[in-house]
């Protein structure tokens, strides 16, 4: 590559490429990470301030009953929230790549992407108030109202809302690369259609697949906004306990365990999914 | 090409540093609604200094804030009395420096010396009030008249929300078992919370006084804890909401004007408690408010409805039965750790 | 079975629309409270537009957007270049922390920034929570998504193309501006577009690390959502969505024609 360079002028181009962001990286990513990590260790002092003595007691009271329901809450969530991407994701994302004006149909898709995403969650609340529309709907066929929010639901459906079109996207890039003549063989060789898409076209959209389902899964895992404004303290995911933490609980010691668990765990889980992936699929997540 | 470029991220870079260097600005941390414009607009015509306002739904999350380093960035804040001497002690403000604060005679006689601050070391107050039920009165289906229609489920009157201010809300679980507002006794506190967390299932949902109220005026709910003023001000658009005190005895309160150590423009500061301290001004602030104003010569200005108004004034009968919120010393962190338990679920 | 697949695609865009038009609808509604339309009345977009702190909102989100992505695009492209031309010595470690910021959740990102000011404060008596630690924190994570986006695009370009730039006697520099960048044009573009979007969008690491006079519109949103949603904030909203559908039919319109 560069062997014109000398050493002393490859150094100062690595310098200048790498320093800056490099630098940055190490300041505001890795130093915040290693002071969250040394948090975790420390106490509450009695007015909120962090202190020693330094130990394991955060991560122990994190095995206590309703922090481990919230961990469970949050990845229940994930997890439908995830099912439901794909129910309700993966046909589209076949019906746009298959369409002649799929960029038209694309755009349509991305408006509600680049809209704000508190915009979108708070939309359903107007939705499912009490006097909100979905309940006016309801009363005009004679039925409810009902107290649709503050729920689970409710939290699940927004969170849905909020992230179908992050799992659409790659989901779609999948699709537009399959190779339909795949489909064909398939049916030369007697298959029937759906037997025929499964083993012809669905193997080749498991990275878009995986992907999108990363993109829905951790955010709906980590957020806090949507069950704060749809569960309204009812309605309690990791995000939501680590929040308070660094709010109205000030034991920034215990959310900093919080944090190191929830961390942790994304990144484990991306771990294996790379390890299962290769790294060509992890590229594929960005 | 590279001059012009670094040129112009220089002044895109500069033009985010703090940009009111030059105008003497008042950093006002405050509850929501809490004050009118026009009396912010009147200060800063005054002095010819600006005012930026910021406010907070729940203590507990201006603590954390203020804690969380926000005490250098404000320099005026209105806290809940019970927060006066933990804010002293945990060194976000320090002694009132009374020579400042010529309009301090204005007060009424009470609260120059009140049991949450006494002698006024810290504080100056805002505003006084008392923190009851408020309700829809087509939306319940019976009395409201105890703090059952939380905690009892044979009382319950209609969906419910939970007031988020955790002394407010501890306190009256405390009070419907039958202990003071401020007591420590670990076993209280012990079974209420379990009272707040069997009410929190039944309830829907948290909310901040001013959600609360907008919320039972939506529809959403019909009962909650709220604030006396809060709700006179909202009865201005539906008559249907309701105000009244539990039968266990709700709480009084005063808001306190507290000075940060840390903060900026402290001499601004001096400068709004004392013009809050002038007669016409505390009128102003309390017929906006609906709240009743601890200044005596501002009681005669202000509207007549509001003098005779047994929400704003309560007679010295309910008074009685009323509890005030006590700052707790360190014990305060047992209520953090229920309310941090009850939230939590 | 087309059938099917066009019926299904059809409800999924119409739950993505649905909550939005209700928005737009009720921005005009007269009423301020319930679903039912009692009249229509531009009153909210007027109260918004007097409003001043709405304006200062905007220009803070839109100051705290343009900053952070002009400084998070040099940065990262920067930093593409170097990961993707040379090999040095803790280089695997470098791109795993990239991607700690795009794969963690943000509240874990606003925190860890947070925390990391806080501490900054008591070592070294700054930073304070203003729009520049706003900034700072977005920045952040921009750079991260930034880098990525230049890295695959610099992994397609053909390095004979730069070799053959300096067989004509070019030095580093120019070959950098003269060669490089131009073809890796369309890659820092889509960064820095990817960058802004994030910026203007973002509220959890906005909603840590922003003090008093800081408050960009997200943060507004939220706090109005917290208080009671008036139709004002539907206003809001409704402007914020036509702006977004703007821009994007507008890119859109663009590139069709660059074809």
């Amino acid at each position: 590559m560069n062997e014109a360079a000398t050493p002393f002028q490859r150094f100062f181009r690595i310098l200048v490429t790498v320093g800056p962001g490099g630098l940055w990286l190490f300041l505001f990513v890795l130093l915040p990470s290693l002071l969250v990590l040394l948090a975790s260790f420390m106490t509450r002092g009695p007015y909120g301030e962090l202190t020693g003595p330094l130990g394991l007691h955060n991560y122990l009271r994190l095995l206590e009953s309703p922090y481990l329901q919230a961990f469970a809450q949050s990845l229940w969530v994930g997890v439908w929230a995830t099912l439901i991407s794909v129910l309700l994701g993966y046909p589209l994302a076949f019906y746009i790549a298959r369409h002649p004006r799929r960029d038209l149909l694309l755009l349509l898709l991305l408006i509600p992407f680049f809209t704000n995403f508190l915009i979108r969650i708070y939309a359903w609340l107007v939705l499912l108030q009490k006097e909100g529309v979905v309940n006016a709907f309801l009363q005009a066929f004679g039925l409810g109202p009902f107290a649709l929010y503050p729920s689970f639901a409710a939290v699940l459906l927004a969170t849905v809302y909020t992230f179908l079109p992050f799992f659409v996207l790659p989901v779609y890039a999948s699709v537009e690369r399959t190779d339909w003549q795949l489909l064909e063989a398939a049916y030369d060789l007697g298959a029937r259609p759906f037997k025929a898409f499964f083993h012809a076209i669905l193997p080749q959209t498991y990275p878009g697949l995986f992907a999108g389902s990363a993109l829905v899964f951790i955010p709906a895992m980590g957020t806090f906004v949507v069950a704060d404004l749809l569960g309204a303290g009812r309605v309690v995911l990791i995000g939501n306990l680590i929040q308070q933490q660094f709010g109205i609980s000030r034991d920034w010691a215990f959310g900093g365990a919080l944090s190191i668990f929830l961390m942790g765990f994304v990144l484990l889980a991306l771990y294996l999914y790379a390890r299962a992936q290769g790294e060509r699929g992890f590229r594929e997540l960005v | 090409m590279i001059a012009r470029f670094s040129l112009l991220l220089l002044a895109l870079l500069l033009t985010a540093c703090p940009k009111r260097a030059e105008v003497e600005t008042l950093y006002f941390l405050n509850w929501a609604d809490y004050i009118p414009e026009e009396l912010v607009r009147k200060f800063e015509r005054e002095t010819g200094a600006k005012v930026v306002l910021d406010t907070f739904e729940s203590p507990e999350a201006m603590l954390a804030k203020l804690k969380a380093g926000a005490d250098r960035e404000f320099s005026l804040v209105v806290a809940p009395d019970y927060y006066v001497l933990q804010m002293a002690r945990e060194g976000l403000v320090a002694p009132l420096d009374k020579g400042r604060l010529a309009g301090l005679a204005n007060l009424d006689p009470f609260f120059q010396d009140p049991p949450y601050d006494p002698g006024l070391q810290y504080s100056v107050p805002y505003l006084w009030g008392t923190t009851g039920l408020a309700y829809r009165e087509d939306l319940v289906k019976g009395p409201v008249d105890s703090y059952g229609v939380f905690f009892d489920p044979a009382r319950q009157v209609g969906p419910f929300l939970l007031l988020d201010e955790m002394r407010e809300t501890i306190g009256a679980a405390l009070r419907y078992l039958g202990y003071s507002l401020n007591t420590t006794d670990p076993e209280a506190l012990e079974k209420a919370k379990e009272l707040l967390i069997a009410a929190k299932a039944r309830s829907v949902g948290f909310a901040g006084g001013v959600e609360a109220l907008n919320r039972i005026l939506g529809g959403d709910a019909a009962v909650s804890l709220a604030y006396s003023g809060d709700v006179l001000q909202a009865r201005q658009e539906d008559e249907r909401l309701r105000y009244a005190l539990p039968k266990e005895g709700g709480t009084l309160w005063t808001d306190a004007m507290v000075v940060l150590k840390r903060g900026p423009a402290q001499d601004l500061a001096y400068r709004f408690i004392d013009f809050l301290l002038r007669p016409e001004n505390a009128a102003e602030l309390a017929a906006y408010t609906r709240y009743a104003t601890p200044v005596a010569q501002a009681v005669p200005l202000l509207p007549q409805e509001m003098r005779q108004d047994p929400t704003v004034f309560p007679p010295e009968e309910v008074r009685a039965k009323l509890e005030y919120l006590k700052d707790l010393g360190p014990d305060i962190a047992l209520y953090d750790r229920v309310w941090t338990e009850v939230k939590a679920r | 079975m087309k059938r099917l697949l066009s019926l299904h695609a059809l409800l999924v865009y119409l739950f993505l629309y649905l909550p939005i038009l209700v928005i737009v609808a009720l921005s005009f509604n007269e009423g301020r409270r319930g679903v039912r339309f009692t009249g229509f009345t531009l009153d909210w977009y007027r109260s918004l537009f007097q409003d001043p702190r709405v304006l200062e909102y905007f220009l803070n989100t839109l100051i705290v957007a343009f900053t952070s992505t002009l400084v998070a695009t040099v940065l990262g492209t920067l930093l593409a270049l170097g990961l993707v031309r040379y090999r040095f010595p803790g280089k695997g470690f470098l791109r795993y922390l990239l991607y700690i910021p795009v794969v963690v959740p943000d509240v874990v990102l606003g925190v860890s920034l947070l925390l990391l000011f806080a501490f900054a404060r008591e070592l070294l008596g700054f930073p304070r929570l203003s729009l520049l630690t706003v900034i700072l924190g977005h920045i952040t994570f921009q750079v991260a998504f930034v880098t990525l986006v230049v890295r695959s695009r610099l992994l397609l370009l053909d390095p004979g193309l730069e070799e053959a730039a300096r067989d004509l006697g070019a030095r580093g520099l120019q070959t950098f501006l003269h060669v490089t960048l131009p073809l890796a044009w369309p890659g820092v573009a889509a960064g820095a577009l990817l960058a802004l979007t994030l910026s203007l969008d973002d509220f959890v690491v906005t909603f840590f690390t922003a003090g008093p006079g800081a408050t960009t519109l997200p943060l507004y949103i939220y706090s109005s959502v917290k208080l009671g949603i008036s139709p004002k904030v539907h206003a809001l909203s409704t402007l914020i969505v036509g702006l977004s559908a703007f821009f994007l039919a507008l890119g859109y319109a663009l590139s069709r024609r660059r074809i």
